[in-house]
C-alpha cells in the first residue's frame, strides 16, 4: 500500500478538497437537531444581531463582548434565583431549626469577639509594641496605642480603597504582572496572620513569636510567589495564553 | 475533564445535601455538642431505619461518585492512553 492511498481510520494523507456535495461545518452544525439545533441557532442569532448593531450604527466596539439584558441574562439570572430560593426554603423546611438559648444582658461573656470577618480589624487594634516610644518625650508615646490601632485601620482601609483608582489598564493574570501579584499575595496572608493575631488567646503559637510571624509571614509569601510567579513567565504555554488573552488596545 | 469535574461535584453535593438532611433530623442529640454525626436513635422504627438505610447510601453514593469522576475514571483513561501508546 502507498503512503497516498487515503486510510479508512483517518490516518494519513486522506484529506480531499471539499466540493459542493461536502456540508461545510457551519452547515454540519445547523443539520443537528433537539436543544443543540435551537441553543445554536439561539446564539448564532444573538452575534448576528451583535454584528449588525456594530455594523450599521456608530456603536464604539468594545473588546468584551456582552448579551442583552433581556432575553440572555434575565433568563439566566432567574434561573440561578429560583435555585438559591428553593434550596433556602428547603433548608428551612428540612434542617430542624436552631433556636439557642436567649442572651443573658446581666452576664459578660468570657470571650469578647467580633464576627471573624472582622478579626484583621481587631487585630489591628492590638499593634502596641509597634507605637514608637519616643526618646525626646522621655519616652512617652506621642499616640496612645488605642489611637494607634485605629489609625492602622484607618491606613489599611485608606490602602484597599485607593485600588480602583490605580488605573492598571484591563484585568491580567498574575503570571503577567508578577509585582502586584505578590503584593496582593501579601496583603491576603496578611489578613490572615493578623487575624490570627487578634484571637492569640486561642493560638497555640507563643505571643512574641506570634506578634513576629505577623508581619513576617506576608513578606515571605510574596516573595514566594514572586518566584514562583517569575518562574511561569517561561515556557511555551506562557507565550501562547498571553497571546491568547491579549486584548486589543483601547482607542 | 470538565465535564467530569461537574458530575463528580453534582454528586458530591446533592449526596451530602441528602446525607445532611437525614443527619440533621437523626444524628444530632444536641445543637450545642456533636452535630451531624451523633449517635444512631436506639430502637428505630420502621420509617427510621430507612431513612438511616438512605442517609448511609447518601453518603457513600457522595464519596464513592465523586472519587469516581475524578480519579478512577481520569486515571483509566491515562492508562488505557499510555497501553495504547506503548503497544
Amino acid at each position: 500500500m502507498s503512503d497516498n492511498e487515503p486510510q479508512t481510520d483517518g490516518s494519513g494523507p486522506g484529506i480531499v478538497a471539499p466540493d459542493d456535495e461536502v456540508p461545510s461545518w457551519r452547515e454540519r452544525k445547523e443539520r443537528t437537531t433537539g436543544l443543540s439545533r435551537l441553543t445554536y441557532e439561539y446564539f448564532e442569532r444573538a452575534r448576528r444581531e451583535d454584528q449588525d448593531l456594530r455594523q450599521e450604527s456608530s456603536y464604539v466596539e468594545r473588546d468584551v463582548l456582552g448579551f442583552p439584558a433581556w432575553p440572555h441574562e434575565t433568563i439566566r439570572n432567574l434561573s440561578l434565583a429560583s435555585f438559591f430560593t428553593g434550596m433556602i426554603l428547603f433548608l428551612s423546611s428540612m434542617l430542624p431549626p436552631h433556636l439557642g438559648d436567649p442572651a443573658n444582658p446581666a452576664q459578660t461573656p468570657e470571650v469578647i469577639l467580633p464576627d471573624w470577618y472582622l478579626y484583621w480589624s481587631f487585630g489591628l487594634l492590638k499593634l502596641g509594641p509597634l507605637n514608637p516610644e519616643l526618646s525626646i518625650l522621655g519616652g512617652n508615646k506621642l499616640l496612645s496605642d488605642p489611637l494607634y490601632g485605629v489609625l492602622a485601620n484607618v491606613v489599611v482601609v485608606g490602602a484597599i480603597a485607593i485600588v480602583p483608582f490605580l488605573n492598571k489598564g484591563s484585568a491580567r493574570r498574575p503570571v503577567e504582572q508578577p509585582f502586584w501579584a505578590a503584593i496582593g499575595v501579601g496583603g491576603v496572608v496578611f489578613a490572615f496572620t493578623i487575624s490570627a493575631l487578634a484571637v492569640k488567646n486561642l493560638v497555640p503559637i507563643e505571643p512574641n513569636l506570634l506578634f513576629d510571624l505577623t508581619f513576617l509571614l506576608p513578606f515571605v509569601a510574596a516573595a514566594i510567589s514572586y518566584a514562583v510567579l517569575k518562574t511561569m513567565r517561561e515556557g511555551y504555554m506562557y507565550d501562547l495564553n498571553r497571546r491568547y488573552y491579549r486584548l486589543r488596545p483601547p482607542r | 475533564m470538565a465535564d467530569e469535574f461537574i458530575k463528580g461535584f453534582a454528586i458530591l453535593t446533592g449526596g451530602l445535601l441528602v446525607w445532611m438532611t437525614f443527619a440533621a433530623w437523626y444524628n444530632t442529640p444536641d445543637f450545642y455538642g456533636t452535630q451531624l454525626i451523633g449517635a444512631n436513635p436506639e430502637d428505630p422504627g420502621t420509617y427510621v431505619s430507612m431513612a438511616l438505610l438512605v442517609k448511609e447510601a447518601a453518603l457513600y453514593f457522595a464519596l464513592l461518585g465523586a472519587t469516581t469522576f475524578w480519579v478512577v475514571i481520569p486515571a483509566s483513561r491515562r492508562a488505557r492512553e499510555y497501553y495504547a501508546s506503548s503497544n
